[in-house]
């Protein structure tokens, strides 16, 4: 069904929008190595098939704002097949903050759990 | 919109998505969308570009649904992220001591204060690097220097668009415009010298050697004779009768146009009230500059990009 559908997209919307930071910010914090955008874009896309974060493109202003919120670390260098490549890391504060958010996703998770069980 | 068969087509369909939109935010998705899809290029070598940009507007979306996430992003993340600007007061009076509540005054006021530091810096650094420039132009080192130089010139531009971001609250972009490494060096220098931005900041950093000069006097001038006279009563209740020592006939005199007197109580309040005006006058001097620079900086080391 099309009007369904239309819902669904709608609401996989939101969920990706509340829930980006948050997986951007665990992808870099269990990375052993700093990672860039297209990167992290791939995993993404090989864990989830693109169910959670929609398209890709959203990824790049997240990242963005994390860095200039100081829970990411970013530089750029050049690669030797294509161009430069801007690469993120996770800082202190962010593996900080991850783990609060992480505990507020818990909560948050077993919350929905038990009102869709009732 | 037809589907985009060069990264250069994706680049330019996005661009016109975009249009309207803050010059700063178009010029960050610009270079998002160009290193994501070279990059995707890279992994994929055998990929004609026509076949994989059909894929990328599965993966990174088509130009105009791209368009729309940056729109809302930067609606959502700004709101969150920036100061949050002072309720807009009404009455006269709140309008005017407003000024001392609004965090944009301190930052442009000290903004004005580090621009002459950053003023000097930018000049010298401009006149050196284009007289070396010229200078070098026919001998070996000549290209090389000059691209070391234009590179400089960029970087500083992005370092300086973060101060003002950070001090006076303007948007500007994040990313420098994207330079396309795989064409010849000639090339690349004939459109470095054919995009207005490389003259536009150069501008830029020659006038801020004048500007920075004037913002710091302006400062530090009206701000050092406001609080003289706001203290005036002060140094009167410390030591009344020395208060002239230093001047001639050992009193300083004050005349207000009705003839010469040695000063009192009153012409005390009056110095401080004069200085309590002109005090919240250069504090709205100092944010109305800080405003007036933030457009100058954004439509030199922004605005002037290729659109």
């Amino acid at each position: 069904m099309s009007d369904t559908e239309a819902h669904l997209k709608k609401f996989e919307k939101e969920l990706a929008a509340g829930t980006v930071s948050l997986v951007l910010l665990a992808v870099l914090a269990a990375a052993r190595e700093p990672l860039y955008g297209y990167q992290i874009a791939k995993r993404l896309e090989r864990d989830a098939g693109g169910v959670l974060v929609g398209k890709q493109s959203a990824l790049y202003p997240v990242l963005r704002n994390l860095s200039a919120a100081e829970l990411l670390d970013t530089f750029v260098e050049p690669s030797e097949a294509g161009p430069p490549r801007r690469y993120y890391r996770i800082t202190p504060l962010g593996r900080k903050v991850l783990r609060e958010w992480a505990d507020a996703w818990g909560s948050t998770r077993r919350f929905v759990d038990s009102i869709l069980k009732d | 919109m037809s589907t985009p068969q060069t990264i250069k087509q994706y680049l330019a369909q996005l661009r016109a998505a975009l249009a309207g939109a803050d010059p700063a935010m178009i010029q960050d998705a610009l270079y998002d969308a160009e290193e994501h899809l070279r990059s995707e290029l890279a992994e994929n070598p055998g990929m004609s570009e026509a076949e994989l940009l059909a894929k990328i507007a599965t993966t990174y979306g088509a130009p105009d649904e791209v368009a729309e996430i940056y729109r809302t992003t930067e609606k959502t993340v700004a709101r969150a992220l920036r100061t949050p600007r002072p309720r807009p007061r009404r009455s006269l009076f709140g309008r005017f001591f407003g000024v001392l509540a609004d965090p944009h005054t301190y930052g442009a006021m000290f903004y004005m204060l580090l621009a002459l530091a950053t003023g000097i810096f930018y000049f010298t650094w401009a006149v050196v690097g284009l007289s070396l420039s010229l200078g070098f132009a026919f001998t070996l080192i000549g290209i090389p220097f000059f691209l070391l130089f234009m590179a400089s010139v960029r970087g500083l531009s992005l370092v300086e668009s973060r101060i003002v971001e950070g001090m006076l609250g303007v948007r500007m972009a994040r990313r420098p415009p994207y330079v396309e490494r795989d064409r010849p060096w000639l090339k690349r220098i004939g459109a470095m010298l054919g995009d207005p931005r490389t003259w536009a900041t150069l501008l830029y950093m020659l006038m801020m050697l004048p500007l920075g000069i004037a913002y710091f006097i302006v400062v530090v001038v009206l701000s050092s004779v406001s609080l003289a006279l706001m203290f005036t009563p002060v140094a009167m209740a410390f030591d009344f009768f020395g208060f002239g020592r230093d001047f001639i006939n050992g009193y300083v005199t004050v005349d207000w146009g009705f003839g010469a007197h040695i000063p009192g109580w009153g012409d005390a309040a009056a110095m401080f009230v004069i200085g309590f005006f002109l005090l919240f006058g250069m504090l709205h001097l100092v944010r109305a500059l800080g405003h007036l620079h933030g457009a100058l900086a954004k439509h030199l080391l922004v605005k002037s990009a290729r659109v």
